[in-house]
């Protein structure tokens, strides 16, 4: 037989997991509710559901059944099982007994979270209101508390869980009460650092990763944020401001950057390839940082257990629809790899919001645009969206003074180094002046003067210079006999005319790899400057090749190249003559190719050389090249490009970095008259104007800086045409100038370029967030501060009151010491959401100062609450990787206290503190990785795992062992085991622990000297602390 | 006792046999203290993971169909439906317009031919041919899908979710959490070679279920193995971890039934030895040189994996649960022929092929194939049209895996793609039935491992692919 029981043993909880979440209190789909036996009965809005006793014909079991896929129920995942279905069958059959008392759902309106948090009523001159509230507790359960821990104990927890740094010798001595300590530890910095650390963990603090160079997610220089936290913090600003600030800063404090890093908590959330799940990270921690909500649970439906709407989701959705990141401008830093402020910002004022069918952004229900709100449930004290008006600081960056300076003093800078340039040049030029005065002289003009013939029977020491290695003349030819790519060559010592004819005679004699002879003409005294024809015997392809080089680089144009099978060993006549800029080549007497050079040098210097080759020269006639000669046109014939001189160049670069100076004065003179319609369009005008002239000038720069390159001096040409035509243009009508860009917005995509967009933001925000940041922090928000307060106290009790502590939704269920989380919550927001007050609150309390010892444990006590869920000791905890670390460090005294700054990548050497390591998905230092260092995707609560890993990491660790040797010598030889034992693990060592530390420091001295001669003593010492640290006392927070 | 779920979780994770301990902290739920839910068929998994994507065409389902049709565009095939959009639309596009994960129309043909293996005379590639000497002890799947068109199906295949949705432990992660151990000397979920995206296995069960990296290196096999040199002696050592077991024995008197405490005594216990166990496992000297020579030991492209398959087995025999092997190095994987198709699937096959049939034959000839599942799996396989001239893009409608081992049976294939290779066509499979397959081998039934507060969904359970289990 069938009875209640069996409804509620094997029914109920089936129904809850399948179908309350439609047919329960948080919906009633088709006015059904299933949540309760009598609901069940009572059926539909316009039908029963059940016919007791005839389950065949009874709704309720037609549709868990139904074949068709649309009928069943329920109608998402597996049909209900064949052993739930004869369960409900049954049931039916037997006439659906009904259970006594049975609850109905509560109405989700009136769960415990969302009313507003009450304080307890206290006796006048009470005490904390803490153990008021815990002791009247445990009172009714007669519950006896543990003693209070011991002095040093507690001194070592204290110092812990306020400045994450345990106790030196002395403080473990301070004599002074303990409320005095508590409010300096509180304002000493370091407990911003330990405390931030913790809000790092609750909002996903990380730095920048990527792919190589790639930024794909947060943002460079993010740490901006890390510093905020920890100032904010010390300063014990207020959490309600906090918030704002990271919400909506860039509309609460515009011009405000030690407020805007705040914002930090948005852009860490940015992600290159897709904005929906950008968003969705965005919406998913905001909602469960401060208000401990999962709306995302409602991305692609509505909440299963919330009172929360798909549609709710997407107008949350709506709020931050139009929020972008940016880097800003820091003063002193124009280069955004060095430095830069990230911050959000509203950028697509205009854009929509729709709702993603089944949470896919392909498929938005594009029927209904979404504006932005919070929770409806909620949403009975969310103020009114206003649009923000931004000051111009905000919008249009390039008006900031410390902008313009930068700029300026980077462009003066520019014109002060080409000034410098100038000089230089000039300085170079009057030296080659004085220094080479033939390279000033004219080659000899005369048609009919040169005339240099010679058979190399012997070395003519007046016509060449023989210059390098492995010359000889014999046999009747010049020879170089060592095959190099040295500077090796004969020099002719008279100048050749600019027009000249060369016939030579010569033979290819070996070689390497190019086997090349070759015959340079107009070679400056440097050697960078050469015209040159060359014959080469290299073998893939022997040729005849028409080349120069300009500031000491060759160029082997193609049009001046023959193929020409070259031969080692076989003699050639080669003649070579030049008019101008052309060249006609012969071999052995016929025509090979006629090539124009770009331009011709002074000197009328003719070198001869081998490269990489072997060769013996047998004759040569060069003369002045006759008049009535005639040659063949080139093919290539380019206009002829100047030669220019560095120190023109070096005037047109001054006058480059004058006029861009000249122009940036003019754009900043106009953006300050930004708001000004009538001055700003004026000083718009002559800007863009200023912009004009200075494009002009860099035109002509660039025409002489390059003139050797015919594709940059046409693209130079184009430059200055264009400036002219905006100049004239300008000078008939009004224009403006180029906005400069001063910031770096961070890609929407990685299809988009910066450059395109907009160097002025919109002067408008859409006040959604400050709007959003209002309502999280309004007293009447039954969440934020209750989600806050129990943040806190897990992490001073190691247990949080409410163990869900990111969801105080419906599956959150009333926690059992509600009235001290709330009243808590209470005492918080009235004292200004001060967290120091909080802090000093706990910490002076007698339960925070209970010993964690359940030892001689009153033993009704242990039986009635095991758990210690009334708090009847304190909770051991292990501390968080970072305390770990750092506390290795401080009591060696190598901890570096020096705070803030950009992130340091981790590793064994660095000093500083924990918090200002790199943190990302691809930086972590490994030591704290092995200590549940925080998950930079998701951390609300540190997990604390106990494994082999840690073991081998504190006992192995370079950093433990040499952390070891420096506590080891901070203390003396007498009594080194007792103090070395109290300032490592915070309490004296009894005489069991004595003995067997003693005992061990003799077996480890005996052991090092066997391995070491002198200092076996000291080896012993650091072994002993050493073990020391690997103690349980150490790692954990008792 | 103050003991709470996440210390149980943190406790399990100690993985050595702390009976008492872990039965009291674990409760009765799944697969608690190293009993599964049900007579399990295998002790071990060997888990072989390609990065990128290998193509199926070219490994474990030859399409001969691709070399009649080369050159042709799909749409002018009788193929055309395969593009239907309703066909495509269960990718999940996390890179927007990224430039891989396309469509490729012109089919492509086949870079390698095919041979049919053993008495089952299942095809399998040229590149392929000691695996195929194996063949009638391995059952293949040519059905499987996933949904990420981009290299988070790596993540998918391990956890069950696309890269858009959060992070859950993967499956490695779920049978060190499921399944105790057998051995007290060393971690249960080991894993060896390149790895590139989460770093956490874990996820909620907490890092204890994450992998422990391993190298071959006997030296130094796993971080801080080792003191640093020079600096303690064995003798020292031995010295510190008594004293710190003394002073913790002492620190149970003061701290009665004080449950991390006691955890950790066990943990440093445990790290003691493993100190010794785990360079013993990846130190060779006692193989022989044949067996050496089997996993490739003698040639350089087979050596580096051939060590790791090795170790495997030394882990398996020590009754470590889950070995986790990646396969090519680089972000993408190095299996990702987006060009080059023929020259790098050939020099990577050759990497992989000697030294798993290695691996394969030698568990069977020590009796240990029997309890030891061995999975070759990747993101996804290759599209059947070029990308380029001579490459393929990824492609996650249809690819193949295999199973061998444990319980499996051997020399069948279950499942089929269409002639091209496109789509999943009999019996298709995504990524987590092969979890459900190999946890209903381990003894485990994937929906009874759940985790307050963490549920999970239907997808992530996956199915058992009945047909291939003895």
């Amino acid at each position: 037989m069938v009875h209640a029981a069996d409804y509620l043993r094997d029914i109920k909880p089936v129904l809850k997991a399948r179908c309350y979440a439609c047919h329960g209190a948080l919906k009633q789909k088709a006015g059904l509710r299933v949540d309760t036996a009598a609901n069940i009965r009572k059926g539909a809005k316009s039908d029963s559901i059940v016919i007791p006793g005839d389950p065949e014909r009874s709704e309720l079991l037609i549709r868990v059944t139904s074949g068709d896929e649309h009928e069943r129920m329920p109608p998402e995942g597996a049909p209900l099982k064949a052993h739930e279905i004869a369960a409900i069958r049954e049931w039916i059959t037997a006439g659906l007994p009904l259970p006594e008392n049975e609850k109905a759902e509560i109405d989700p309106k009136e769960h415990w979270a969302f009313q507003v948090p009450k304080k307890v009523t206290l006796p006048e001159n009470s005490a904390n209101p803490i153990d008021v509230i815990l002791d009247r507790r445990r009172a009714a359960l007669n519950l006896k508390t543990q003693p209070e821990a011991n002095r040093t104990i507690l001194l070592r927890r204290l110092y812990l869980n306020l400045i994450g740094l345990p106790p030196t010798m002395e403080q473990l001595a301070d004599k002074r009460p303990w409320e005095e300590i508590v409010d300096e530890l509180l304002k000493n910095p370091q407990h911003g650092e330990r405390w931030a650390r913790h809000w790092m963990d609750i909002w996903r603090y990380t730095d920048w990763y990527g792919l190589g160079k790639q930024l794909r997610n947060s943002q460079k220089h993010i740490w901006h944020w890390r510093d905020w936290i920890v100032e904010s913090l010390n300063s014990d600003k207020g959490y309600d401001r906090m918030i704002q600030e990271m919400l909506a800063a860039d509309e609460l404090a515009p011009e405000d950057p030690e407020a805007l890093r705040a914002t930090g908590f948005l852009a860490r959330n940015y992600y290159l390839f897709n904005r929906t799940t950008w968003l969705d990270s965005t919406i998913e921690h905001t909602a469960k940082a401060f208000f401990g909500l999962t709306i995302n649970c409602a991305k692609c439906h509505d909440h299963k257990y919330d009172p929360i709407t798909q549609e709710d989701y997407y107008r949350f959705r709506a709020i931050f629809e139009p929020h972008q990141v940016r880097l800003d401008p820091l003063p002193g830093v124009m280069d955004f790899e060095k430095n830069g402020l990230p911050r959000v910002f509203d950028d697509h004022l205009d854009i929509k919001t729709y709702l993603h069918l089944r949470g896919d952004p392909k498929n938005p229900d594009k029927t209904r645009v979404l504006d932005p709100g919070v929770p409806a449930v909620l949403a009975t004290f969310a103020p009114e969206i206003k649009p923000v008006q931004l000051p111009i600081y905000a919008y249009a960056p390039a008006v900031r003074d410390y902008v313009q300076a930068d700029h300026l003093s980077a462009a003066k800078a520019s014109v002060d180094a080409s000034k410098k340039d100038l000089v230089e040049a000039q300085k170079k030029a009057a030296n080659a002046l004085k220094e080479k005065p033939e390279v000033q002289t004219k080659p000899i003009k005369s048609a009919t003067k040169f005339n240099v013939t010679d058979d190399f029977s012997k070395h003519n020491t007046e016509l060449w210079e023989v210059i390098g290695k492995g010359w000889q003349f014999k046999d009747g030819a010049a020879r170089q006999t060592i095959s190099t790519r040295g500077a090796e060559r004969l020099v002719l010592r008279p100048k050749l005319p600019r027009d000249f004819e060369l016939t030579c005679r010569y033979t290819h004699t070996g070689g390497n790899v190019y086997r090349s002879v070759t015959f340079r003409f107009d070679v400056s005294s440097d050697l960078k400057y050469a015209n040159y024809v060359y014959t080469s015997a290299h073998a893939p392809g022997p040729k005849l090749h028409v080349a120069y080089t300009r500031d000491g680089t060759s160029t082997y144009p193609p049009e001046g190249r023959v193929a020409q099978p070259i031969q080692i060993g076989k003699p050639y006549t080669i003649r070579l003559a030049v008019r101008d800029r052309l060249v006609n080549v012969w071999l052995n007497d016929k025509f090979q190719i006629a090539y124009s050079l770009p331009d011709r040098g002074p000197s009328g210097q003719l070198l001869l050389s081998g490269f990489d080759a072997t060769v013996a020269f047998d004759d040569i006639y060069v003369r002045s090249l006759p008049t009535d000669v005639k040659l063949v046109e080139s093919k290539n014939n380019v206009p002829e490009l100047k030669s220019v001189s560095s120190v023109e160049v070096s005037q047109s670069k001054l006058a480059v970095t004058q006029s861009r100076l000249a122009a940036l004065q003019a754009i900043f003179d106009a953006e300050k008259k930004r708001g000004n319609e009538t001055a700003f369009n004026a000083a718009s005008h002559s800007a863009a104007k200023r912009e004009a002239e200075a494009l002009k000038v860099e035109g002509e720069y660039e025409l002489k800086a390059f003139a050797k390159d015919g594709k940059k001096v046409s693209a130079a040409q184009r430059k200055i045409a264009n400036a002219e035509k905006k100049i004239t243009a300008l000078n008939e009508s009004n224009g403006s100038y180029t906005p400069l860009r001063v910031t770096k917005k961070a890609l929407e995509s990685p299809a988009h370029k910066e450059d395109q967009y907009p160097a002025v933001y919109p002067d408008i925000s859409t006040g959604r967030r400050s709007a959003l940041a209002q309502w999280v922090t309004s007293h009447k928000n039954p969440l934020t501060a209750r989600v806050a307060v129990n943040h806190v106290w897990l992490r001073h009790f190691g247990e949080p009151l409410v163990e869900t502590v990111d969801d105080f939704g419906l599956r959150a269920k009333n926690p059992l010491h509600r009235e001290l989380l709330d009243h808590l919550a209470v005492e918080f927001m009235e004292s200004g959401w001060s967290f120091q007050y909080l802090h000093r609150l706990i910490v002076n309390s007698r339960a925070y100062r209970l010993g964690s010892s359940s030892k001689d444990v009153d033993l009704s006590t242990l039986s009635a609450d095991p758990d210690n869920h009334y708090y009847w000791r304190m909770n051991t905890r292990r501390m968080e990787s970072q305390v770990v670390r750092d506390s290795l460090l401080h009591l060696a005294g190598m901890l570096d206290s020096s705070m803030g700054g950009p992130s340091v990548d981790p590793g064994d050497s660095v000093r500083r503190r924990s918090l200002y390591f790199k943190h990302s998905r691809d930086q972590q230092d490994n030591l704290l990785k092995k200590f549940n260092d925080a998950d930079h995707l998701q951390c609300y609560r540190r997990t604390e795992s106990i494994v082999p890993q840690q073991a081998l990491a504190l006992y192995n660790s370079k950093l433990s062992v040499e952390m070891a040797g420096l506590i080891a010598s901070r203390f003396e030889e007498g009594n080194f085991i007792q103090k070395v034992f109290q300032f490592v693990l915070g309490r004296s060592p009894d005489e069991d622990e004595m003995k067997a530390c003693r005992q061990t420091l003799s077996e480890l001295e005996s052991v090092a000297r066997g391995v070491q001669k002198t200092k076996a003593d000291e080896r012993a010492r650091r072994g002993l602390v050493h073990a020391l640290l690997n103690h349980n006392d150490f790692i954990s927070i008792r | 006792m103050n003991v709470n779920r996440r210390m149980f979780l943190g406790n399990a994770g100690l993985g050595f046999g702390s009976l008492a301990l872990s039965a009291i902290l674990r409760g009765g739920e799944s697969g608690v203290n190293g009993l599964p839910h049900f007579a399990p068929k295998a002790k071990s998994v060997i888990w072989l993971f390609m990065r990128g994507g290998v193509s199926h065409m070219e490994s474990f389902d030859p399409k001969p169909m691709l070399n009649k049709l080369a050159g042709k565009s799909i749409g002018e095939t009788r193929f055309k439906y395969v593009q239907d959009r309703d066909r495509l639309k269960k990718v999940r596009v996390v890179v927007v317009n990224d430039a891989n994960g396309q469509q490729r129309n012109k089919l492509y043909p086949l870079q390698v031919g095919y041979k049919r293996y053993g008495q089952s005379g299942i095809g399998v590639s040229d590149w392929f041919p000691h695996i195929g000497g194996c063949i009638d002890d391995i059952a293949v799947v040519r059905s499987m899908w996933t949904t990420d068109d981009n290299h988070g199906a790596q993540v998918q295949f391990h956890s069950g979710r696309h890269m858009l949705d959060p992070r859950v432990p993967t499956i490695g992660a779920w049978v060190n959490w499921g399944l105790g151990t057998l051995n007290e000397n060393l971690p249960q979920f080991i894993g060896m070679g390149p790895r590139y995206f989460d770093r956490s296995d874990g996820h909620y069960l907490g890092p204890a279920y994450d992998e422990v990296k391993l190298k071959i290196d006997p030296k130094n096999p796993l971080d801080y193995a080792q003191p640093p040199a020079d600096k303690i002696s064995e003798e020292e050592q031995k010295l510190g971890f008594g004293l710190v077991n003394r002073l913790n024995q002492m620190s149970l008197e003061q701290y009665p039934g004080d449950s991390r405490l006691e955890a950790r005594i066990k943990a440093y216990e445990l790290a003691y030895r493993m100190q010794t166990s785990v360079p013993n496992v990846v130190n060779f000297d006692k193989e022989s040189e044949a067996t050496k020579k089997l996993y490739g030991f003698n040639q350089k492209e087979t050596r580096t994996f051939g060590q790791q398959l090795l170790s495997a087995r030394r882990f398996v025999e020590q009754g470590v649960r889950f070995i986790q092997i990646m396969h090519g190095s680089g972000a993408a994987g190095a299996w990702d022929q987006h060009s080059n198709l023929k020259a790098k699937h050939s020099e990577l096959a050759m990497q992989v092929d000697r030294p798993i049939a290695g691996l394969l034959k030698d568990l069977k000839s020590r009796g240990l194939l029997d309890e030891t599942l061995v999975v070759f799996a990747t993101e996804f396989g290759r599209t059947p049209g070029s990308q380029g001239s001579n490459g393929r893009d990824h492609h996650p409608y249809g690819f193949s895996v295999w199973l061998a081992g444990g319980g499996i049976r051997g020399g069948v294939t279950h499942g089929t793609t269409d002639e091209i290779g496109f789509h999943t066509e009999e019996n298709p499979h995504y990524v987590t039935d092969v979890h459900a397959t190999l946890l209903h081998q381990l003894g485990l039934e994937a929906e009874r491992m759940e985790v307050p507060g963490h549920k999970r969904l239907e997808a992530d359970f996956g199915h058992i692919i009945k047909d291939i289990i003895v």
